[in-house]
């Protein structure tokens, strides 16, 4: 009974906010806020109770960089409280780059929440604890709906490490020492973020005595860049970046919904989110070390995926290799790039739910985690197998979203070839990279698709909350196609009958009585067990890459003071 | 516009033409006599007779898509569509030809996909890169204002070359044929198909030529003479490199055409930026 109120509750506040975002996404009116002092005064004091939080549990685990990062972050936040005036601004302000965030986290991160509600019975842990990570999950909502509508660079900071809390607290959730090591290591990275943007600020206020984005756009000029490239790095360690990948794959161990909302509505969200507000003010030389950086992941983390066998992380790699992608558009000084990146933000976001919500009925349903185990999958599973094929699909194919993305890249890309020749390897590393994911997708689904000869599918039964959470993203995917608009009526039907209409007319009308055999297979008879390929990168390649990775970041700090 | 139609609704016939023109062309470079042109045409007729099972319907409906998609593409590209976004739905109906061959419990239709996927990987940067090529000349990717300009074969010389390099590739010509590699692999993907499926298999790899033989066009612009040139060129040396050369290994097809490939197409449109 209990459970029930709480179901209905949690499940009517989400839906209510889901509307409310495509409420605001419609009127498209500017909002802004200022904070009165007072408010400031106790955003300070949580922040550093926060901090001071961070630092006990560096001790607690003795964990040295937990605990040296943590008191960098006070000693440098303390240093601005105490040397910057307080300054006066808007500190709210939530214009058409925050809209679009709220679709994503409130619709996406909501089916989520959804989904959680029924996956985390499953699990084996008290009432309290297992309320506590509802809890937790739609205080993460909150806590990325402000964040994106904040102007004032103090508070993003506070609203960043509350991110940075509410993951490390999900982490650790199933308490293991894998789980408490991983979140330990989420912690120190994410930290790592936290520092530059008190770096940023620390120049900010020093250099153009301001903390508050808009100011900043406005003042910051081409030459001393350094508060821009700061928060530039902050948004590398939130979206996983070479050589901060770990902290997310680490992430992993933790219940499959937290994987989910960490990698499609928030937390790697806000690194395409930073690069997107800040690139007004990028020079053309930052644009493209930007571009030619998230290039070079993006292709480094799609060949990387190609060996994996766990499923969730070749998810996790694909997450880090799109982003990639995605801060590249974000930071050219094009218009179409920029559209082209917030269209592949946001379904990406709904792409990547959907499979994770998958990946999570086949570990919990199905007891699948390894690709090489799963066979047979379309006579057991046909649904979870469908969402997962339109999952992938949706990343590369026609009709949908990611294409129209990256066929609105490749265009935007190859007109900046013409202002700068360097933007040929973005376009190089834009097409080779999705060659690779796509190639990575198939070859995951070569393993699911194998169905047995004489055999029919059974019916799959799911809870009706799998369903709703999964049904939900898989409507937005379409319906968000015909919301993006460029390609012309006849581009998006013809892969649409193809994909979804054609095939259930076959199959009831065609087929139904046709004779069937067994596979000829040249005659060979046998047992024949279905394997997946991989390309695997040696250890030296990849200690290579992330060598690379780091020195190209330098080059970004060089950049910036030029 | 009502000629663009009949092409379209005459375009697998044209493509099994073109087939049976290759067999015995290729026949008399080896001295043989070979079989008549129409010879595709009555293979699809015996076809017909045949004992026509399926080993499940999702693996048929995948032929099928297959080749109704590529017939989709090309009809846009006979219309004038969007190059990019044609190059993107041949991808959907590769990707359907190696769910097909992925679908079964067969270990030569598996290889076949398998290999079939790795060839992609060489052949698709080249296509966009093309695209981009294009659209970097005529400020458009539409096909149809490629097709109204001059011939752009010089400025795109080098891309011509390495589109060259792919066509054995997608057409499955020695010394790129290791997707279908007969005599090893017993054609890949086709080998569970039979009867009246197979014909979809068979009229979806006539449409194949048709599309490339399209895009080679394309470098002709609007001079049909030199289309027409051009297209028994490629024709007549395709055909001599698939007699006188012996299968490439799948690795080395990727890495050649990739290497070879993508650096000719990246000098081309370098040299488009520049000179």
């Amino acid at each position: 009974m209990e459970l029930k109120i709480r179901n209905f509750l949690v499940t009517s506040f989400v839906v209510v906010l889901g509307f409310y975002s495509l409420y605001l996404f419609s009127i498209s009116s500017i909002f802004s806020y200022t904070f009165s002092y007072e408010m400031h005064i106790v955003i300070s004091v949580l922040d550093t109770i926060l901090l001071v939080y961070f630092l006990a549990q560096g001790i607690k685990y003795k964990d040295k960089l937990v605990y040296i990062l943590a008191s960098t972050q006070i000693i440098l936040y303390g240093a601005i409280l105490y040397f910057a005036p307080n300054m006066q601004g808007v500190d709210i302000l939530s214009d058409e780059l925050s809209r679009v965030m709220f679709l994503v986290i409130n619709i996406v991160g909501g089916a989520i929440i959804i989904y959680a509600l029924e996956y985390i019975e499953s699990e084996d842990f008290s009432r309290l604890k297992k309320n506590s990570f509802i809890v937790i999950l739609i205080l993460f909502l909150g806590v990325m709906n402000t964040l994106v509508s904040t102007n004032n660079i103090e508070i993003f900071f506070f609203l960043f490490e509350l991110t940075t809390l509410c993951s490390y607290l999900l982490i650790r959730y199933r308490g293991d020492r894998v789980a408490v090591e991983n979140s330990l290591r989420a912690l120190w990275m994410n930290q790592v973020g936290g520092v530059a943007i008190l770096f940023a600020l620390v120049f900010s206020i020093s250099f153009y005595n301001t903390v508050y984005f808009s100011e900043l756009l406005k003042v910051v000029d081409g030459v001393f860049l350094i508060p821009v490239v700061f928060l530039v790095i902050a948004a590398y360690v939130k979206g996983a970046s070479f050589p901060f990948q770990s902290w997310l794959l680490g992430a992993m161990v933790a219940p499959t919904p937290v994987s989910a909302i960490l990698h499609s509505a928030t937390m790697v969200k806000i690194a395409p989110f930073i690069i997107l507000k800040l690139s007004p003010a990028f020079s053309p030389l930052l644009s493209i070390t930007i571009s030619l950086f998230a290039g070079f992941v993006f292709v480094g983390a799609s060949i990387m995926a190609l060996n994996r066998d766990f499923f969730k992380e070749v998810l996790g790699l694909s997450t880090i290799a799109i982003l990639s992608l995605i801060m590249a558009l974000a930071a050219m000084p094009s218009e179409e790039a920029r559209y082209a990146a917030i269209v592949l933000l946001v379904f990406h976001a709904i792409s990547k739910a959907l499979l994770f919500l998958q990946a999570g009925i086949l570990e919990k349903n199905y007891h699948l985690k390894y690709i090489s185990d799963i066979d047979t999958l379309a006579d057991k599973a046909p649904r979870t197998l469908f969402f997962i094929i339109i999952g992938f699909a949706s990343l590369t194919l026609p009709p949908f979203g990611a294409f129209i993305s990256k066929f609105l890249a490749i265009e935007a890309v190859t007109s900046q070839i013409l202002i700068n020749p360097l933007y040929i390897f973005v376009l190089l590393s834009l097409i080779i990279g999705s060659v690779f994911l796509v190639i990575l997708y198939f070859k995951i689904i070569t393993k699911l698709l194998n169905k047995e000869a004489f055999k029919n599918s059974l019916k799959e039964k799911l809870d009706f909350k799998y369903r709703l959470s999964s049904n939900i993203l898989f409507v937005s995917l379409f319906i968000g196609i015909f919301l993006v608009n460029s390609l012309n009526i006849l581009e998006i039907l013809i892969p649409l009958i193809l994909i979804f209409i054609s095939p259930f007319l076959f199959k009831y009308f065609l087929f139904k009585n046709a004779p069937r055999v067994k596979e000829y297979n040249c005659g060979e008879k046998g047992e024949f067990e279905v394997g997946v390929y991989n390309y695997a990168l040696s250890d030296d390649t990849i200690e290579k890459m992330m060598y690379i990775s780091i020195a190209l970041i330098i080059v970004h700090v060089v950049v910036g003071v030029l | 516009m009502m000629a663009e139609y009949i092409l379209i609704a005459l375009a697998p016939v044209i493509g099994g033409l073109i087939y049976g023109l290759e067999r015995v062309v290729r026949a008399r470079m080896q001295n043989r006599q070979g079989p008549p042109v129409l010879q595709p045409f009555y293979d699809m007729y015996k076809l017909l007779d045949k004992h026509s099972s399926i080993v499940h319907p999702m693996h048929v409906s995948l032929a099928i898509l297959h080749f109704i998609t590529v017939w989709a593409v090309v009809a846009l590209v006979i219309l004038g569509g969007n190059f990019l976004y044609v190059i993107f739905l041949h991808l959907l109906s590769t990707i359907f030809i190696i769910l097909a061959g992925f679908s079964v419990r067969s270990v030569y239709s598996h290889v076949g996909s398998n290999r079939e996927l790795l060839a992609m990987l060489a052949y698709e940067p080249i296509f966009i890169l093309m695209a981009t090529a294009y659209y970097l000349l005529n400020g458009s990717y539409d096909i149809a204002l490629i097709r109204a300009n001059d011939a752009q074969i010089l400025p795109l010389i080098l891309i011509f070359f390495a589109f060259l390099l792919t066509i054995p590739l997608k057409l499955k010509k020695s010394p790129f044929d290791a997707c279908e590699a007969h005599q090893e692999i017993v054609g890949g993907v086709e080998i569970e198909y039979s009867g009246i499926y197979f014909e979809f298999l068979y009229m979806a790899k006539w449409l194949e030529y048709v599309f490339i033989y399209m895009l080679l066009l394309l470098f002709a612009g609007n001079n049909i003479l030199l289309g027409f040139v051009l297209a028994i060129l490629v024709f007549l040396l395709v055909n001599l490199v698939d007699n006188s050369t012996s299968r490439v290994n799948i690795i080395d097809t990727v890495k050649i055409i990739m290497l070879f490939g993508l650096s000719l197409s990246i000098l081309n449109i370098l040299g488009i930026i520049y000179v």
